[in-house]
């Protein structure tokens, strides 16, 4: 019943989409739009089919249907029920599935949202290249990736679960859908990219047209990673949140892509330069989720992550291919009309800045794409085995980190064509003092090491510069200026500020110590005393419970766990955190009581600033948010770049009260 | 930069003692926050910095730090015992590089085919520096358009139409009604 529900579903799904990209094709190539109209019906009809599958396994979940594979192989009958809904993107056909589901929602609603335009064949062409994503998916799930495949269970059989890594925490219900509305979110103006090429309106109508879709797709992405980062330090017991796996880097190219993107589609909706450039970012965003799903589904990769399949990563990685060679075909074929009618005045300006901010985000991708791949490469052309970890990343990184940092501070207030030094002196004299606070600051507080101070002192600028854009908005346009796309960035950019001060410190002053304890016992790790205080045991319907006491700093008890799960027998922690504003006391449990002194052995880790990349994390989503609504509007037929008189004189009278519109877009 | 017509309204913040006051104080911080302790010598802190330099060879993209194993847990006591000699912290991971291959170490290596991973990026970021500045070198050379008086007077025209000209703020060539005070 589950199965034929299922397989129905992604029938009408496949079918929807061919027939759709039928009916559409047709309608362009004759002309007709009551052909086009019908792209919101067929639209709505592959909706149907992803919901319909989407519901027909959560039947089989929560029913514990086990002649459907995937539940005889990764459910139980004592998996608690939202672990138990959380179980179908556990695994790599039930994650799938979710794909489907959200890329079927995105289309309905790009049908929905355009539905007064259907016959323009701008938005045609765009549902036809969704339609073509979604035939990939449908066929995927049809093919190598069946969430239905049938399987006859021997009586009495209970399954094994997900895996109890991923039914350990809550958050595992929220981070992987979050994250694929992000991937799945940059199909959207994927498709109208390739449809402006299409029908080669290669203007900037298409971008307006997207603007809102892609905030939206690297909002949910941001959440995703951040809420991932957050899994990851609940769950995994060694005080971490990012490590450089290949999984965290396969949802981190297209954030750098996408966020490179986000800033150089100001410079062509106010210039029309750049059209090569940006459709070329939006192609590898979207080329990058679909490489990202290959690497961490196709198990070429070592990652917790990753789930061995064996026909599923071939297929991806041909899907990958060919996503690439359209997009390259296509941006070859329009080359002519795309060059650009403008040109950049002066480096030092707000183009300027953003192609500066685009080379650092390309360079970032690229070192974190290389670095990925690096062993595989390594390994296929000699044979040789060898790593990349935190070291490598970190090395690479930190330098782009600061020099993005820096044009975080310096870009917001240069003014578009042409900026001038006394301009710049003007506006950064109390940003550099905020940073040089900053600095002070650190120092004072007793932080070490010029490297992570510079980084405070930068972020303390980058912030000032926010904070002074903001505070000007706010006092032109009230509370109007805290939303629309550049005061909503300016937001973000605090956020990340958060983020990058809490990862550099966190990083740099992390200490731990492993400590072995007898029931009363207490030991100090880093100017935190740890008293064991002695462990009970709990029965759970699907795992025993070793619950260890601990008081920390002779205040509250903390409760770290080890978890042993019935199916499979695996041990699990679960640490045990005191969150603090300045400081994390991270508890994790490596042992079982010892069965004769009483003794384990705790892992205390103090890490400084920890909960800050949690709050930087909602501030960006928050700052995407407000970015959301419209701001200031400007009228659309007003020129929008002024000339430069000679000497700059227009702009060094004006002081700094104005750039705050000049970037609203 | 010739006509620089009103005085800038915060003249300080022009003069060049300003900012090298603030850049004195920023260099003076970052010197102070130098730390001195010596990198020998045995640490929990030393211990850690090695221990996350090195892969769990039984684990899953996890570092010696990170890891339960017991493969990782030897390697631990390993690098206690070594600290304990005296080795400095290039001979303990020259150690475990011999004994357990390159592999184990989790900086790739800086010399032969696996050093392309630190020269590719860089070479790469420099080739798109010197592109950029040739492109805005050319740009500069072969001025595109110019205003001529023709061009001036539609502008004009326009702005006329739009009932901003004679405005004082009709500096807001774009239209954007920032109008201050």
């Amino acid at each position: 019943m589950n199965r034929a529900l299922g397989l129905a579903g992604l029938l009408v799904g496949l079918g929807g989409c061919v027939i759709g990209i039928g009916v559409l094709l047709n309608g362009l190539r004759r002309g007709r739009p009551h052909l086009l109209k019908l792209g919101l019906a067929y639209s709505l009809v592959v909706l149907f089919g992803a919901v319909l599958s989407t519901f027909a396994m959560q039947r089989a979940l929560i029913t514990r249907d086990f002649s459907v594979e995937f539940v005889f192989d990764h459910g139980s009958s004592t998996t608690p029920l939202l672990f138990n809904i959380a179980t179908m993107w556990s695994a790599l056909e039930g994650s799938i599935l979710l794909w489907g589901l959200i890329l079927a929602g995105y289309i309905a609603t790009v049908a929905w949202r355009f539905r007064g335009r259907l016959e323009d064949p701008l938005v045609a062409w765009a549902l036809v290249t969704m339609f073509a994503v979604g035939v990939f998916f449908f066929g995927l799930m049809l093919t190598a990736a069946n969430p239905f495949r049938g399987v006859v269970p021997p009586p009495g059989y209970d399954g094994p679960g997900p895996n109890p890594l991923l039914q350990n925490h809550i958050l595992m219900a929220v981070h992987p859908p979050m994250l694929y509305l992000g991937y799945v979110g940059f199909t959207v103006p994927f498709a109208f990219a390739v449809a402006a090429l299409v029908t080669g309106r290669v203007g900037e109508g298409w971008l307006v047209e997207t603007r809102r879709w892609t905030l939206v797709a690297w909002g949910f992405l941001t959440a995703g990673i951040v809420l991932g980062a957050w899994w990851s330090y609940e769950v995994l017991g060694w005080g971490g949140y990012w490590k450089w796996d290949p999984v965290e880097n396969a949802s981190f190219l297209p954030w750098l892509t996408g966020t490179a993107y986000l800033h150089s589609v100001m410079v062509q909706e106010r210039r029309g330069m750049l059209r090569v450039w940006n459709l070329s970012l939006l192609c590898a965003t979207f080329a990058l989720t679909i490489l990202g799903t290959f690497l961490t589904r196709s198990g070429v990769v070592e990652s917790v992550h990753a789930f061995s399949s064996g026909t599923v990563g071939p297929i991806l990685l041909g899907f990958f291919a060919v996503v690439v060679a359209v997009s390259v075909g296509l941006i070859g074929w329009r080359g002519d009309q795309l060059r650009s009618p403008g040109r950049i005045d002066s480096p030092v300006s707000r183009e300027g800045a953003f192609l500066a901010n685009n080379v650092l985000f390309a360079a970032f991708a690229f070192v974190v794409l290389l670095g990925t791949v690096f062993p595989l490469i390594i390994e296929a052309l000699n044979g040789e085995r060898l790593s990349v970890g935190v070291p490598f990343f970190s090395r690479m990184t930190m330098p782009i980190g600061f020099a993005l940092l820096t044009l975080m501070a310096v870009a917001p207030v240069l003014p578009w064509r042409k900026g001038t030094g006394e301009v710049l002196r003007d506006r950064l004299w109390w940003p550099a003092w905020g940073g040089v606070a900053c600095l002070v600051l650190a120092l004072v507080v007793g932080a070490t090491g010029p490297t992570v101070l510079l980084a405070f002192g930068l972020a303390g600028f980058a912030a000032g510069s926010a904070i002074r854009q903001l505070a000007l908005a706010a006092r032109r346009q009230g509370w109007r200026g805290f939303v629309g796309r550049a005061n909503g960035g300016m937001v973000v950019h605090l956020g990340t500020i958060l983020v990058a001060v809490a990862f550099a410190a966190s990083t740099s002053y992390i200490r731990q110590a492993e400590v072995t304890l007898a029931p009363g016992a207490s030991s100090t790790v880093a100017g935190h005393e740890v008293t064991y205080l002695g462990s009970r045991t709990v029965e759970r319907d699907n795992r025993v419970e070793v619950i260890s006491q601990v008081r920390v700093d002779g205040g509250r008890v903390y409760e770290p766990r080890l978890n042993r799960y019935r199916m499979g027998g695996m041990t699990i922690g679960t640490p045990s955190v005191r969150v603090g504003p300045t400081e994390d006391v991270y508890l994790s449990v490596s042992s079982s009581p010892d069965p004769v002194t009483g003794e384990v052995t705790i892992r205390v880790i103090v890490q400084p600033l920890v909960v800050w990349l949690w709050v930087g994390g909602i501030v960006m989503v928050v700052g995407t948010v407000l970015s959301l609504f419209p701001g200031r509007r400007r009228d659309p037929t007003a020129p929008t770049s002024a000339g430069v008189t000679s000497g700059g004189a227009r702009r060094g009278t004006e002081g700094g009260d104005r750039q705050g519109a000049e970037a609203v877009g | 930069m010739s006509g620089r017509a009103p005085a800038p309204r915060h003249p300080w913040r022009q003069r060049w003692w300003a900012w090298m006051a603030m850049g004195l104080v920023v260099l003076g911080v970052l010197l102070a926050s130098i730390d001195t302790t010596p990198s020998r010598g045995v640490s929990d802190e030393r211990a850690f910095a090695l221990e996350i330099q090195l892969k769990c060879l039984q684990c899953v993209g996890e570092s010696v730090a990170a890891s339960q194993a017991p493969l990782a847990v030897q390697f631990r006591e390993e690098i206690d015992s070594q600290m304990r000699q005296g080795r400095t912290d290039d001979e303990i991971l020259a150690f475990f590089a011999q004994r357990y291959g390159q592999e184990v170490l989790l900086t790739p290596p800086s010399s032969g085919l696996g050093s392309l991973i630190w020269i590719v990026p860089v070479v790469g970021l420099a080739a798109a520096v010197v592109a950029l500045v040739a492109l805005f070198s050319r740009w500069r050379r072969e001025v595109g358009a110019r205003a001529d008086d023709a061009d001036r007077e539609l502008v004009a025209e326009e702005l006329a139409r739009r009932g901003t000209a004679g405005d004082p703020d009709s500096n807001d060539v774009r239209g954007e009604g920032d109008r201050r005070g």
